[in-house]
């Protein structure tokens, strides 16, 4: 109750502050993160000597565009620890994502780190409805555990009763969500629609249920989708953007009027950039989020490139919320694919699949597929002389072994099938 | 309330502030903390206007401090509790406290002052017990007590106070803390310079972590309590080796 309390101070702090003392905020926060990173963490310190620019340049918020971007691959780079700002024995979580590589992202969180952003998942629970009153069930595949136990943080800070994430099969999950009451559900859409499917099929009703939302994670999702898991599944749908590797999920939230998502900019600043001449766009035109954390202690992000596309909305919302205001596109900046909410690097695919095959340069093509309700990663392999046999056997071999380890590495179903030579060999890959 | 963006101050070729950002809202109560020669001091100098060559921008109440002298800053409403509590030793306690009531008396509102002699010695009776003996005869305690009182003599709407606790018994900083909290409450906006880390961050409602002239960190006290580079920040420790304790 007493993080209640002061939550709700902080938001009406927030509420009460003029444009000027936000900005003043904001410019604090951004300058100490600033000589954090560089005083501690030779990437950054470095990138700014590149730069010609010390953190004391940086004297206004629109200075942030003189500073270099931060990529996806940086984390992978330096593995395991080389972004880390604070040392070791300050670190009380490591969490791991897939990167984009040959090596995971790893992000750390200093006590202070968590105990921010169990505000920050509450003040996003919150603002979908959720009470003390609420029994909140999380249901993530094992590729976004890391999000489950922040949601649980949050969940638990508000004060409703958690089931956390755990791996049951689709029925039991069902009969949790019934017999336990769970009035909230954070998962993926692949999830969800999975869930009204199965329900449907065994002419479960929905009002068996006591599920009165559903927070969806992983992936933008477009209106008819929404609207047809709302009208299933008698529920509120609100949607979550996160990111997975750091600082974690809820960065943005939708409120009561569902009119965009609100971007936690005290703690995170967001910028949108086109994705090809890396220019600031004006607000309101759509491009690629950029995301500056101003309080994370342990792995500070500096214009961190995310490839999500959004746009920044400037009409103020009715709920009369201080923070920013996005509309989170289905497109991507990037080449990554979005399985299950799960984002999955093809050039990290690719060389999973070369160590795994032992080749050098294995030709494939790679699309989201849905099978019996889940989202599979299904890779169009195409067969050269170095992999073929003449033993169905051993082709059969092959595509279960791979598809298993993928499997493990990626974090997602994976299937692979077998497709003769191109003509021309191109890898089509790179198309 | 005030709000300081991008302050330099220097002493010959030495920047001892470089860059600082820092604002005080109304009704809050601000710590800033960090080790000796982090320029903290350096910072309420250059507030109160005893520092002229800075460069940045001072706001307070959206008015430019610049080139404006310290007594102006107190009409305007700051009031200054200094470091080793500076009060006018040969004095008495009573006149101590006259002169810091000299801005609000020379405006011609004697009776103001009067009150505000009440005021003070409600706060502090043991000041209207010792009001005819000489400030330098007093305890460090007493002392600080006067030298707050004298601060408050001026209806300051922020009060800064400079290591209030420096050189004071563990039982008496209790106290003065306990005072500077109670201020708090009655209304008062406060930002207080404190090498006491932890007693600091735990009547304040936000902090600032100062290292060498640099803002290195701020938050809620909350958050700052618990953070562990607000220690090493506050014993001037270095980052040391990463693995330290981890090998």
């Amino acid at each position: 109750m007493r993080g209640e309390k002061r939550r709700g101070e902080e938001m009406m702090q927030l509420c009460n502050l003029t444009v000027e003392d936000k900005n003043q905020l904001k410019l604090e926060r951004l300058q100490s993160t600033l000589n954090r990173a560089c005083k501690n963490v030779p990437f950054h310190r470095n990138r700014l000597i590149e730069s010609r620019l010390l953190p004391e340049n940086i004297v206004s918020l629109t200075d942030l565009e003189r500073l270099p971007f931060m990529e996806r691959s940086h984390l992978g780079i330096h593995y395991p620890y080389g972004l880390f700002a604070v040392p070791l024995r300050d670190i009380v979580r490591i969490h791991t994502a897939p990167g984009t590589g040959t090596n995971p992202s790893i992000s750390g969180y200093t006590k202070t780190d968590l105990m921010i952003w169990q505000k920050l998942v509450a003040r996003s629970l919150e603002s979908a409805g959720v009470t003390s009153m609420d029994i909140l069930q999380i249901n993530l595949p094992p590729g976004l555990a890391n999000w489950g136990r922040d949601y649980k943080d949050g969940a638990e800070n508000i004060g409703a009763s958690v089931i956390p994430n755990s791996p049951l099969s689709l029925a039991k999950t069902l009969m949790v969500l019934r017999d336990y009451k769970t009035t909230t559900l954070v998962t993926t859409l692949a999830f969800a629609e999975q869930l009204m499917e199965h329900m449907f099929e065994n002419e479960r009703n929905p009002n068996e249920f006591n599920l009165k939302r559903v927070v969806l994670v992983g992936e933008a999702v477009g209106g008819d989708q929404i609207r047809n898991l709302e009208e299933h599944l008698h529920v509120d749908v609100w949607l979550n953007y996160g990111l997975s590797e750091v600082p974690g999920p809820a960065i943005a939230f939708e409120c009561i009027s569902h009119c965009g998502m609100h971007i936690n900019d005290d703690h995170i600043l967001p910028e949108i950039i086109d994705p090809v001449t890396r220019e600031v766009v004006p607000a309101g035109q759509a491009g690629e989020l950029v995301l500056t954390t101003l309080s994370a202690r342990a792995v500070p992000l500096i214009r961190f490139r995310t490839g999500d596309m959004a746009r920044l909305l400037t009409a103020p919302c009715e709920c009369g919320t201080p923070l920013m205001t996005m509309e989170w596109l289905p497109e991507r900046a990037d080449n990554m694919m979005i399985i299950s909410g799960i984002k999955i690097s093809r050039e990290q695919v690719k060389i999973y699949l070369k160590d795994a095959l032992g080749v050098s340069n294995p030709l494939c093509t790679m699309k989201k597929i849905r099978h019996g309700g889940t989202e599979i990663l299904a890779i169009s392999l195409v067969i050269d002389d170095l992999l073929f046999s003449d033993e169905i056997k051993n082709l059969q071999k092959l595509m279960v072994n791979t598809s298993d380890q993928l499997a493990e590495l990626v974090g997602v179903p994976v299937k692979i099938t077998l497709t003769e030579q191109k003509p021309d060999g191109r890898d089509l890959l790179e198309k | 309330m005030l709000r300081i963006k991008n302050l330099k101050c220097s002493y010959g070729s030495i920047m001892a502030v470089q860059g600082v950002s820092l604002s005080v809202r109304e009704g809050e109560l601000i710590s800033i903390i960090g080790a000796n020669g982090s320029g903290k001091s350096t910072l309420l100098l250059a507030v109160c206007g005893l520092l002229t060559t800075w460069e940045g921008e001072i706001l307070f109440k959206d008015q430019n401090l610049k080139g404006m002298s310290p007594p102006a800053i107190v009409r305007q409403g700051i009031s200054m509790v200094p470091e080793g509590r500076q009060i006018f030793s040969p004095l008495s306690v009573m006149d101590n406290l006259k002169m810091g009531g000299y801005t609000i008396y020379r405006k011609g509102l004697k009776k103001q002052v009067l009150q505000d002699f009440d005021m003070v010695m409600e706060l502090f009776p043991i000041l209207r017990e010792r009001a005819d003996q000489l400030a330098g005869t007093l305890s460090g305690g007493e002392q600080q007590m006067l030298a707050i009182g004298r601060a408050l003599m001026a209806r300051p709407s922020l009060l800064v106070l400079d290591e209030p606790s420096m050189g004071l018994a563990p039982k008496i900083v209790e106290m003065i803390f306990e005072i500077i909290k109670n201020l708090r409450q009655e209304g008062v906006t406060i930002l207080l310079v404190e090498q006491n880390a932890r007693a600091a961050l735990k009547i304040a409602d936000r902090g600032y972590v100062l290292e060498t002239g640099k803002m290195v960190l701020q938050g809620s006290a909350e958050e700052l309590l618990v953070d562990d580079d607000v220690k090493r920040a506050y014993l001037g420790r270095d980052y040391g080796n990463f693995y330290d304790g981890r090998d």
